[in-house]
């Protein structure tokens, strides 16, 4: 046994970035604050956004061909639609001529989309096919074929998770996700016709930097002192949660995810008293057809363990009491905008779906028992940051993120209650925003 | 009863009602509900759809409104805590349709939310059911849908909206 605790630290390096500070011989891994509140931090971060895989949308938010909705992302308006052929599209939402706001609704079904100031018409397939006047731009000269919609470069389709990067080239979809893949894969998995979002999306706003969402997510040491009121309802429900065995994993590309056993009480796949007895059905058929589907060791795993999952950098998903996507869009250093789904298994029955909508309901979003704390949390620490800037004394401008260095130091796994997600999150983002990393 | 409630009547609820929330004097609110109650806010992108197949702010029934005043009511209710200052116009009260028992009312609202040197406005419209007993009127479904694209810059539905 001596002979473990003098193992080498694997991966264990320390880090001395204007960002982040990392030291493994004093279990000290400190932020710099600067990085809530910095205009020209944002705008580089904004450069970076434009080459790194966003989400955009579940494919099922455009079930039927010609459906579309708007939406910005990393501060482009774009239009999300599938074509007339049922292929998932991503353009960005400005007329190709002058650059208006080519679709002003906020979501519908067209085939094609006409700008009101000039009439220029295209299809939802891109092509401009319609110019009042035409003969000012000759035929031969191939003018409408190159002012065709702005497709975004790039546009792939992961389980219904439809992601885009604006960048011409760069890693694929699947070598970004790396080992992320897996967990958001264990979510998708819940349904063998897969999952579609519920109508009704979370739209609101955070007075907080969007950094300080992904940290929460990732923070499972909050929940007890945060959430006190909501685990207090809960308790009167009859519903039992605990950390035990609960584990924070640092997954390539600034992902992580917060993994939850001593969670019961899962829609669909893990039945407590408080569901009903009709659910208890349910939940054993869905368990049956999972197990015959993908084996019982996986059906094991992504029936009866809870999950938080960060794709870097605007998504998280919830695979807990029910199953929710989260979308994260900075608008400034110290306000980002959040829209979320909940998404459930295609074609659930109506019971579920109802059981579903109220047990998610009562914990999330802006009007649940709990999301608020969490936007109160964001917002005071984007209120108290404030005030150690350009302190004198060295070590007073940094937040500390150390919270179980001293068990990963030993060998040991990290728990869910402890700060390794934050921590891989933050030295991504540090190799990323300081070119360390291209 | 019901059959001979007035539009007076049911605006001295509703404005009784909004003092009580403006207050902080949420137990006498509670008492405003019937057990078979609902409490709903749909979301902004979906005001119409039906609550049992859609996501919803807030979609309470009785006991998990109880459970709502209880925990604003508790120091650990973070994002109330302190309470923010509302303050609440209610106005343009119309009365619908009438049942044996019930009755619906339509509202506009417009409501102040002051905290952290931050004022923000939440406006739509009430759309909610009333039933009236020995006691006087009581809510048997009480709806508000915000007419807000998204809620910003304000961002969380924490007090009662």
């Amino acid at each position: 046994m001596t002979q473990t605790t003098a193992a080498p630290r694997m991966n264990l390096v320390g880090r001395r970035s204007p960002y982040i500070f990392e030291d493994w011989d004093a279990r000290i891994f400190r932020v710099n604050r600067e990085v809530f509140r910095s205009d020209e931090i944002f705008a580089r971060e904004r450069r970076l956004w434009d080459r790194l895989w966003l989400y955009l949308g579940h494919e099922t938010e455009v079930p039927k061909p010609g459906d579309f909705k708007i939406r910005t992302l990393a501060g482009r308006p774009l239009i999300f639609t599938r074509d007339s052929k049922g292929q998932v599209r991503a353009y960005l939402n400005a007329c190709p001529h002058r650059g208006t706001i080519l679709c002003r609704e906020t979501e519908g079904n067209a085939k094609t989309y006409q700008c009101f100031y000039h009439a220029w018409t295209f299809a939802n397939t891109g092509e401009l096919v319609g110019i009042p006047d035409p003969g000012a731009y000759p035929p031969e000269r191939g003018f409408a074929a190159t002012m065709g919609l702005r497709g975004l470069p790039r546009v792939e389709n992961h389980r219904g998770f439809v992601f885009v990067s604006f960048a011409l080239d760069g890693p694929s979809l699947r070598e970004h996700l790396g080992d992320a893949r897996e967990y958001l894969d264990f979510m998708a998995d819940h349904s063998e016709r897969g999952l579609e979002v519920i109508p009704g999306t979370h739209l609101y706003s955070i007075r907080g930097n969007w950094k300080l969402a992904v940290e929460n997510a990732m923070d499972g040491y909050h929940f007890s002192p945060t959430h006190v009121t909501f685990v207090e309802y809960l308790k009167t429900t009859g519903y039992a949660t605990s950390d035990e065995g609960g584990r924070a994993i640092t997954l390539e590309n600034g992902h992580s995810v917060l993994v939850f056993s001593g969670h019961g009480g899962r829609v669909g796949m893990q039945w407590e008293p408080r569901f009903g007895e009709a659910e208890r059905l349910r939940v054993e058929e869905n368990v049956r057809e999972l197990t015959r589907r993908v084996g019982q060791e996986r059906a094991a795993r992504v029936s009866s363990t809870s999950r938080i999952l960060f794709i870097f950098p605007n998504l998280l998903l919830f695979d807990i009491e029910g199953l929710a996507a989260r979308q994260l869009e900075p608008i400034r250093p110290d306000f980002t905008e959040v829209r979320a789904w909940e998404l459930a298994p295609a074609g659930e029955s109506a019971e579920a779906r109802e059981l579903r909508i109220r047990i998610l309901g009562s914990f999330i979003g802006p009007g649940g028992l709990a999301t608020p704390d969490d936007v109160e949390a964001y917002e005071c620490v984007q209120r108290g940051v404030v005030a150690t800037a350009g302190d004198p004394r060295p070590e007073v401008d940094w937040s500390d993120i150390s919270r179980g260095m001293e068990r990963e130091s030993r060998g040991e796994p990290a728990r869910n209650v402890d700060e390794a997600g934050i921590r891989g999150f933050w030295r991504h983002w540090d190799d990323l925003v300081t070119g360390t990393k291209a | 009863m019901i059959g001979t409630i007035t539009r007076q009547q049911v605006e001295d609820f509703l404005f009784q009602e909004a003092a009580l929330l403006d207050e902080w004097r949420l137990d006498e609110w509670l008492a405003l509900f019937d057990t078979s109650t609902t409490y709903e806010v749909p979301t902004t992108d979906r005001p119409n759809e039906d609550p049992h197949r859609s996501q919803y702010y807030v979609w309470d029934d009785y006991e998990l409104l109880s459970a709502r005043v209880k925990r604003l009511k508790s120091k650990h209710a973070h994002a109330e805590n302190p309470h923010s200052r509302t303050r609440r116009l209610v106005t343009n009260v119309r009365l619908g349709e009438r049942s044996d028992s019930s009755l619906e009312v339509r509202a506009a609202f417009l409501i102040y939310k002051i905290r952290d040197g931050n004022v923000d406005q939440f406006v739509g419209r009430y759309e909610h059911t009333l039933a009236a007993n020995g006691a006087g009127l009581k809510f048997r479904k009480r709806r508000a849908v915000l007419e807000l694209e998204v809620l910003r810059p304000g961002g969380r539905l924490s007090f009662i909206l």
